[in-house]
């Protein structure tokens, strides 16, 4: 737990450094496939779960953190 | 049986396309290959994304995973080289071996996302997987709310519940009531959540961590996995037995930053940890490079470590009566590094095609490549 507590503090003193107030007409780079994994290939994404998961004894955390870059 | 589960995280990750909402139809051919084909996989997959207006999407996907290979574990070698090879035996007639399977699995997930006034999200989604000797039900949420006017800050909250039923051979299987060699259904349910949290640093950057959880409870061991007891008394090959519930946390980091128009970059991080003893550590990075408006490159690397399991031992002469003990090679100390190749090409406005190859390496273990190739069409 003392490493999950360390990451997150350390994130978002991170994140706080030098954030900017990006306006929704700014975040066409934000929105662009290559700013995904896989180039934005969901089925990818997914085959390579399947891969990991198969071969190696630990799964999680890929689900929800990928939310939220306001491109809508 | 392994390999052809539907994960939490397989919704969970529909959900994020879904962020990304457009109307299209995709087909991707997916193929995996170990070294001297020792397993194969095959699977065509079917996606369909819709809009309703700005405030609903809906995404299906569905397809067939064709499988066959082999696992290794101990057999007993007089009656031959099965998972059902068990029973008292002598030493000299222990063996180490690949054992044959294969099967299909078929699968398919739907979720819808429903976007409110002030565009938080609500996703709920269903998954479901059939196979021979497994099946699997899973329903999963998760709310995106942003915390600020600009929508450069938002945290999401997702849960998912998966009722899964694994039939297992029973000859040489404690677990089982009776020795009779018939077969026998077992529950696995779990239970999972994660709460995540990204920030948009600048135009070009954003920051993204999240913290996960899971609770697995019922049959966690894989029927055609076997130990060996007692081998320098009275050998005795029987089914492993892993315990029955296993709880699991651990935290990711996401760091993306386009460097120039053409050129991102894509870090993770990944910490996890159980009570069966086992953490691992996963470190990814990948480059993505827009040559122009049609083609896109990608490249990637990532490397895996992982502790070994309090109840595992690859060493035939090891157990006596421990309650739980795996020979399973997934429980063991190991890391992994695997390097990715990917391209996409859009062809008109209406249609791309992707392809990838990624060469996946398990030190001492085995490698194994995977690929594919997928078209896409939006309407």
């Amino acid at each position: 737990m003392k490493y999950i507590i360390f990451i997150l503090f350390s994130s978002l003193i991170m994140g706080g450094c030098s954030i900017k107030n990006v306006k929704s007409w700014e975040k066409g780079t934000l929105a662009k496939d290559s700013m995904q994994s896989n180039l934005g290939n969901s089925l990818l994404s997914k085959f390579e779960k399947h891969v990991y998961f198969s071969k190696e004894a630990t799964k999680g955390g890929g689900g929800v953190a990928g939310g939220g870059c306001g491109c809508n | 049986m392994q390999l052809k589960k539907l994960s939490i995280l397989t919704a969970l990750a529909l959900s994020i396309s879904a962020i990304h909402a457009e109307d299209y139809v995709s087909v991707q051919f997916l193929g995996y290959d170990e070294d001297s084909g020792r397993s194969t996989v095959f699977s065509p997959i079917f996606g369909i994304n819709k809009d309703i207006g700005a405030d609903y999407s809906f995404n299906l996907s569905f397809g067939v995973d064709s499988i066959s290979g082999a696992s290794p574990t101990f057999y007993d070698s007089v009656s031959g080289a099965s998972a059902g090879s068990r029973g008292v035996t002598t030493s000299n007639s222990v063996a180490y071996g690949d054992i044959d399977y294969d099967d299909v699995r078929k699968f398919v997930s739907l979720s819808g996302t429903k976007r409110f006034a002030s565009r938080d999200e609500l996703l709920v989604g269903i998954s479901s997987s059939d196979e021979s000797d497994y099946r699997s039900l899973e329903i999963s949420s998760e709310y995106l709310h942003y915390l600020d006017s600009s929508k450069n800050r938002s945290i999401t909250i997702g849960g998912a519940y998966q009722k899964n039923s694994v039939l297992i051979p029973c000859h040489g299987n404690p677990q089982c009531d009776s020795e009779s060699g018939a077969s026998k259904s077992f529950d696995i349910d779990v239970i999972s959540g994660e709460i995540g949290f990204t920030q948009i640093i600048d135009k070009t950057s954003l920051f993204k961590t999240s913290v996960f959880y899971s609770l697995e409870d019922g049959y966690l061991g894989n029927p055609y996995m076997n130990i060996v007891r007692n081998f320098s008394t009275s050998p005795l090959i029987e089914a492993e037995r892993k315990p029955d519930t296993r709880v699991s946390y651990g935290a990711t980091l996401q760091y993306t930053k386009a460097f120039s128009d053409r050129l991102s970059a894509i870090g993770d991080y990944r910490y996890y940890s159980d009570d069966w003893e086992i953490s691992s550590h996963t470190l990814a990075l990948e480059l993505n490079y827009d040559l122009d408006d049609k083609w896109s490159f990608g490249s990637g690397i990532r490397y895996y470590t992982q502790s070994e399991a309090e109840f595992y031992s690859e060493n035939m002469d090891y157990f006596t009566s421990e309650k739980y003990a795996s020979s399973d090679r997934r429980m063991s100390d190991l890391s992994s590094i695997n390097y990715k190749l990917s391209t996409d090409y859009k062809l008109s406005k209406k249609i791309s095609i992707n392809s990838a190859v990624v060469y996946y390496d398990q030190p001492d273990w085995f490698n194994s490549i995977y690929y594919t190739i997928g078209a896409k069409y939006f309407y």
